[in-house]
């Protein structure tokens, strides 16, 4: 649903759904379609995965069915052998003594099965839930980069935390406790069905009673949830959105502002929560009143039928008891109702993110690239009105270095998302060595190619661990030449753990030019055919720059280089410079041959040196 | 636990929830005697009437046990979530409030498992309490109260049972409170996995790491399991026990009810009706294992939440000053200032750094990377504080005035620029909230992104999407930039805010500046030389600390650094002229 949803929009409009932006008041959420029972299949498929462990909970509960539903006869047989009534008087206390060891024998049973039930039941909700988690990551990492541009983050975390949660918590409790009230239904319902068919028959009319309401209450009902969910979403995105941008929120000083945002949303979820569980809470006394209706039915009806000799009065009795029984089971299910919908409701959210398309993932050719890369008539737009890039062409031979030079919001950054495969091309065909890149796999392609990105990502790791992210089981030595050759190394030594340093979430112990270092580090290690430098330096100072820009020229040769950058200086000697200008080349050449022409690159030169004696 | 005071206000709920709740209970008491009447009376005496009769009373009670159920449902999701709402909104004042210093402490993955996960503990807690200890313990009272009245000795049988129960749960739970604490932390290490491959997925492409990332979630995700488990283990083992130790309770019950039956002294019934009493009695011990569950849970979370709540955030409030007090003469000064960040170890990042800007000046800072600009800039607003010396602005020392004052006068545009979901539009104006949409397009035209803004479809209303993507890194910076003009600052702060900007948008910005902004005083850390020869003076900061003051001629003529700097620049240049 949100691929199609998220197809058909332009990406500046997607906050997730129309109108959840800020600033417009309270949440709005759009309601979703909704399939119960699809979402209820693929759970259950889940816990299908363990199906050694559920079949044994199977079995254990039917014991411990069994053991309930004996217990009580056996129990009822012991009190009757002092009931005058059946005994004429006489008490049997060596029956008496035997039918209550046996009692205790059954019991030690329930209680051995009750352990073992709770063991499964855990293990089948933990692992239950570990692969959800697992399937759902693994599903996460693989999808496109446009699912993380358009969607808020703390959303998405949301799904990961608080709707598996919920789908947990539902396994290890209620999925027991219904299957187990199944269960007993059954035994009862079979026990009944024994005793007499016809009073079976009136007590299945408070039964359909019962399915009746459960229906027209979970429709009512569900809506609710869902919004519970959702909105809980929200807040999360919220939360996350001002707690990292922390900084911006202080220095304007608009902490009160952002605080009534997020108490606006959570009053919104407090509203729909207390709807949410209260109507959940209500259909144990409903269920209650429809049960007990049903054991004044069969008294009445039963008693009627005894007296026209029909059936005894024992008959009754042993069946009021058993209907007795039969209401717990349903109560049980009732109770556990609005569990289930939350975990619904929140599952549903999860299947919404695995059913979302992953990148394209091709088993393509072990081709060794080169480098050659070509743009034939490319167009591509994040928005379908507004092309961002329009009939590019390019050639590009291995071992070249271009440079892509333009205003700010020209295309450049745009090039490498389409060459790297994040974003794919509206028209037209990208070739490596003459191949499709559509047709290279992501994997082959990537491998190749090591970008330096302008926000630079660091992970909560060791210095060394973040610096050999592109390469596995890089040696210590190689990482401090890489280190080295960025010229990290001054500032990792400084640290008083060196390179076995920790950095802290997203690297925030570091200055934003340190972080650019590392970044170049990593790129250097990973030693790729196709270099991407996406304003790598924009952060470092020009001495620094200056003394890597030796290390990079190095680093450049060899290999296809593609170099956004600026600062013109630091492009000059570029085997090709390409003018971008609104997303059509306005110019390539060399230098000195872009200097002639004195058409764009001219005015971009001179309006930067011009008259600053630079 | 502290956190329990958000449920005053709303004391009126928390009574009626438990007090409907006997209600509920009381019906429970008196259902099972109606319908043995329907029964005994009903059904073997033939009697019609009877049937009817208590069948319509027993009808009536369970319709009234329901009402009071749903009502003390409902009490008590009214006490409980707007408990947990007012604890959330609370938290996220402090969370919100916080130094940054703080913020980095606490990791804001881990803030927002509080914010969520930790509140929905307490809020289940109070849930919990409100109906499930209360139905307990009215079905114990009830349940002693009634089994006493029948027969003394069975007293014995329960004083027995009862400290045996309450000593398997006390064992138990002592061997689990550990555990809840350590589950928290591990999930909160599988979030931040989830948080950084979320947020740092263009990286992880990029190099191919979707495997090692999946092997790195997994390993988190498999020791949040393991934890799990031991947890869910250990309390499997309660429940038979205590099943265990109440059925056999109700076993001797009969067999001492069997004995007296022989003995002539009771009636079989009785029997029925102390095992039923008995049953009740056990069934609420049995609760108080789920209720020492949710204790021990809550305990932990209420731990986790105390941890931020009885955080003071290091930065507060001056004490304020008259007006007379402030000298103009200068309008930032900095006096032997010093700043290293807690738990760093060694030099500090600025070190005894002392400067003088007079209104209206346009500085320049200069300085290698990790030579201490950024934090220069953060002490300024006060996002952190100076470790020793101090920094004026009109001749009053920053820690002196409230917050929102020196705020209002600092504008700051930081390195990596933070945009917001909504519009251009709201973007620019979360600088002014009532800004008008004139100002907001007069400040934009400064920038330099009245013309890129104005090229998309919807104009200033275009929805940013998630932290910026569809935007450029200069496009942000420029939004950003925007954002700080439209409060028309005294003292305007670029922390090399312009480093995506192309040198032709950034010098158009600087012309723009020095027309329109005239009499601020601008501070401007730059990476480019090229980019600071329009200022009044450069200083060059080296190890946190002045190495040169003065003019780009001064400078030249003057100072090393400034000259290396510059040759550094000069040469990339001239290496290909």
């Amino acid at each position: 649903m949100e691929t199609k949803h998220m197809q058909n929009k332009p990406p500046v409009n997607l906050m997730g759904g129309p109108g959840r932006g800020r600033g417009r008041g309270p949440v709005m959420i759009n309601e979703k379609p909704k399939q119960a029972g699809k979402t209820l299949k693929r759970l259950i498929k889940y816990i299908w995965y363990s199906k050694g462990l559920f079949i044994a909970l199977m079995i254990v509960m039917l014991i411990i069915t069994v053991l309930n539903l004996a217990i009580p006869a056996i129990q009822g047989s012991a009190i009757d052998c002092l009931s005058p009534a059946v005994t004429g008087g006489i008490v049997d206390f060596d029956l008496f003594l035997k039918l209550l060891i046996f009692l205790i024998v059954l019991h030690i049973a329930n209680s051995v099965s009750t352990y073992l039930q709770g063991i499964f039941s855990a293990k089948l909700s933990q692992l239950t839930v570990k692969k959800m988690r697992s399937d759902l990551f693994a599903k996460i990492v693989y999808l496109p980069i446009k699912y993380f541009d358009t969607h808020r983050h703390g959303d998405i975390m949301s799904r990961m935390t608080n709707d598996v949660e919920n789908i947990s918590n539902t396994v290890s409790q209620s999925i027991s406790s219904v299957i187990s009230s199944i269960l007993t239904l059954i035994g009862t319902f079979i026990i009944m069905l024994f005793y007499s068919p016809i009073l079976t028959g009136v007590s299945l009319v408070s039964m359909g009673l019962t399915l009746l309401v459960t229906k027209v209450l979970t429709k009512y009902m569900r809506k609710f949830f869902i919004r519970q969910q959702v909105l809980l979403g929200s807040l999360n995105a919220h939360a996350e959105e001002t707690i990292t941008g922390n900084k911006t929120i202080s220095a304007y000083m608009l902490e009160e502002k952002e605080k009534d945002k997020f108490n606006d949303i959570s009053d919104e979820l407090k509203k729909y929560s207390i709807k949410a569980q209260i109507l959940g809470g209500s259909m144990g006394p409903i269920m209650n009143f429809i049960s007990n209706f049903g054991y004044l039915l069969i008294a009445a009806v039963g008693g009627g039928l005894a007296w026209n000799g029909i059936i005894t009065i024992g008959t009754i009795q042993v069946f009021l008891i058993y209907t007795k029984q039969f209401a717990r089971p349903i109560n049980e299910i009732a109770n556990q109702f609005a569990q289930i919908q939350t975990a619904a409701a929140g599952a549903e959210r999860v299947f919404e993110i695995m059913d979302t398309e992953s990148e394209l993932q091709i088993e393509g050719d072990r081709v060794n690239i080169r480098g050659n890369i070509s743009f034939k008539n490319v167009v591509f737009s994040y928005n379908k009105d507004e092309p961002v890039i329009r009939n590019f062409n390019l050639e590009v031979q291995a071992g070249q270095k271009i440079a892509l030079v333009g205003a700010t919001g020209s295309g450049k950054t745009t090039i490498v998302n389409l060459l790297t495969g994040f974003y794919d091309i509206d028209d037209g065909e990208i070739l490596i060595d003459g191949i499709n890149i559509k047709n290279i796999s992501k994997k082959k392609l990537r491998e190749n190619i090591a970008m330096v990105l302008q926000d630079t990502v660091l992970f909560n790791d060791t210095i060394s661990k973040n610096i050999s992210y592109g390469k596995d089981n890089a040696k210590i030595v190689d990482i401090k030449n890489a280190a080295h050759t960025a010229n990290a190394d001054i500032f990792i030594e400084r640290l008083p753990d060196g390179y076995d340093t920790e950095l802290s979430e997203g690297g925030s112990n570091l200055s934003q030019g340190e972080r650019q270092l590392l970044s170049i580090a990593r790129a250097v290690l990973k030693n790729p055919q196709i270099l991407i430098l996406d304003e790598a330096t924009s952060n470092v100072d020009t001495r620094t720059e200056l003394h890597i820009q030796k290390a990079m020229i190095k680093l450049m040769s060899n290999r296809t280089s593609i170099i956004i950058a600026h600062r013109l200086s630091t492009i000059r000697d570029a085997d090709l410079i390409v003018v971008l200008d609104k997303g059509v080349i306005a110019e390539t050449g060399n230098h000195d041959e872009l200097m002639k022409n004195k058409g764009c690159y001219y005015n971009l030169y001179t309006t930067q040196f011009a008259g600053k004696e630079i | 636990m502290g956190t329990l005071k958000y449920l005053k206000k709303y004391w009126f709920f928390a009574v009626l929830a438990p007090l409907c709740m006997i209600g509920e209970v009381f019906m429970d008491l008196v259902l099972p005697k109606l319908m043995a009447q329907i029964v005994d009376e009903g059904v073997l005496d033939q009697n019609i009437s009877i049937i009817v009769h208590t069948g319509l009373r027993m009808l009536g009670c369970t319709a009234l046990g329901g009402i009071f159920g749903v009502l003390s449902g409902a009490f008590t999701n009214l006490a409980g979530q707007n408990y947990g709402n007012d604890l959330r909104k609370k938290l996220y004042d402090k969370i919100i409030s916080l130094s940054f210093e703080q913020t980095d402490k606490f990791t804001t993955g881990s803030l927002i498992t509080r914010l969520t996960n930790d509140v929905t503990a307490m809020q289940d807690f109070i849930n919990f309490a409100l109906r499930g200890f209360a139905r307990s313990g009215f079905m114990f009272v009830g349940g002693i109260i009634m089994l006493l009245s029948l027969n003394v000795e069975y007293g014995k049988i329960t004083a027995i049972v009862l400290p045996l129960q309450l000593f398997v749960i006390i064992f138990f739970m002592k061997k689990i409170a550990p555990a809840f604490m350590i589950v928290q932390n591990k999930l909160d290490k599988v979030n931040s996995v989830m948080l950084e491959n979320v947020t740092g997925a263009r990286v992880v492409k990029a190099y191919v790491k979707e495997e090692y990332e999946k092997e790195r979630f997994e390993n988190a995700n498999d020791e949040l399991l393991d934890i799990n488990l031991h947890v869910m283990k250990t309390m499997a083992i309660i429940s038979p026990i205590m099943m265990i130790l109440m059925n056999v309770a109700v076993v001797f019950i009969i067999y001492i009810g069997g004995l007296q039956v022989l003995a002539q002294n009771i009636q079989v019934g009785e029997i029925m009706a102390a095992i039923n009493y008995i049953t009740m009695i056990l069934n609420s011990i049995m609760m108080v294992n789920m209720i020492f569950r949710s204790i021990t849970r809550a305990k932990a979370s209420a731990e986790r939440i105390n941890q931020v709540m009885n955080t003071e955030p290091v930065i507060k409030d001056g004490k304020g000053f008259d007006d007379e007090a402030k000298n103009k003469k200068y309008c930032i000064e900095f006096e032997n200032v010093s700043f290293s960040y807690r738990d760093s170890k060694g030099k500090p990042i600025i070190d005894n750094f002392n400067l003088k800007i007079k209104h209206g000046e346009r500085v320049a800072i200069l300085g290698a990377t990790g030579s201490g600009k950024t934090s220069l800039v953060n002490l300024m607003p006060r996002f952190y504080d100076v470790t020793s010396g101090s920094i004026k602005v009109e001749g009053i020392d920053v820690r002196d005035y409230k917050l929102k004052e020196l705020r209002d006068k600092i504008a700051v545009i930081m390195q990596k620029s933070e945009l917001y979901s909504g519009s251009v539009s709201d973007n620019i104006k979360m600088g002014k909230e009532d800004a008008a949409k004139e100002e907001v397009i007069a400040a934009a035209k400064i920038a330099q992104a009245d013309d890129f803004i104005t090229s998309f479809e919807n104009g200033y209303e275009t929805m940013v999407t998630e932290k910026g993507s569809s935007l450029s890194g200069g496009q942000k910076q420029r939004i950003s930039i925007a954002r700080a003009l439209i409060r028309k600052p005294e003292i305007l702060i670029f922390d090399d805010a312009t480093s995506a900007l192309d040198l032709a948008t950034e010098a158009k910005l600087h012309k723009a500046l020095n027309s329109e902004l005239k009499g601020a005083t601008v501070i401007m850390i730059v990476q480019r030389v090229a980019s600071v020869l329009d200022c009044d003076r450069i200083v060059v900061i080296d190890n946190g600390t002045v190495a040169a003051d003065g003019t780009h001629e001064e400078l030249l003529k003057t100072s090393k650094i400034y000259m290396d700097i510059y040759n550094s620049q000069l040469q990339i240049l001239k290496k290909q002229l």
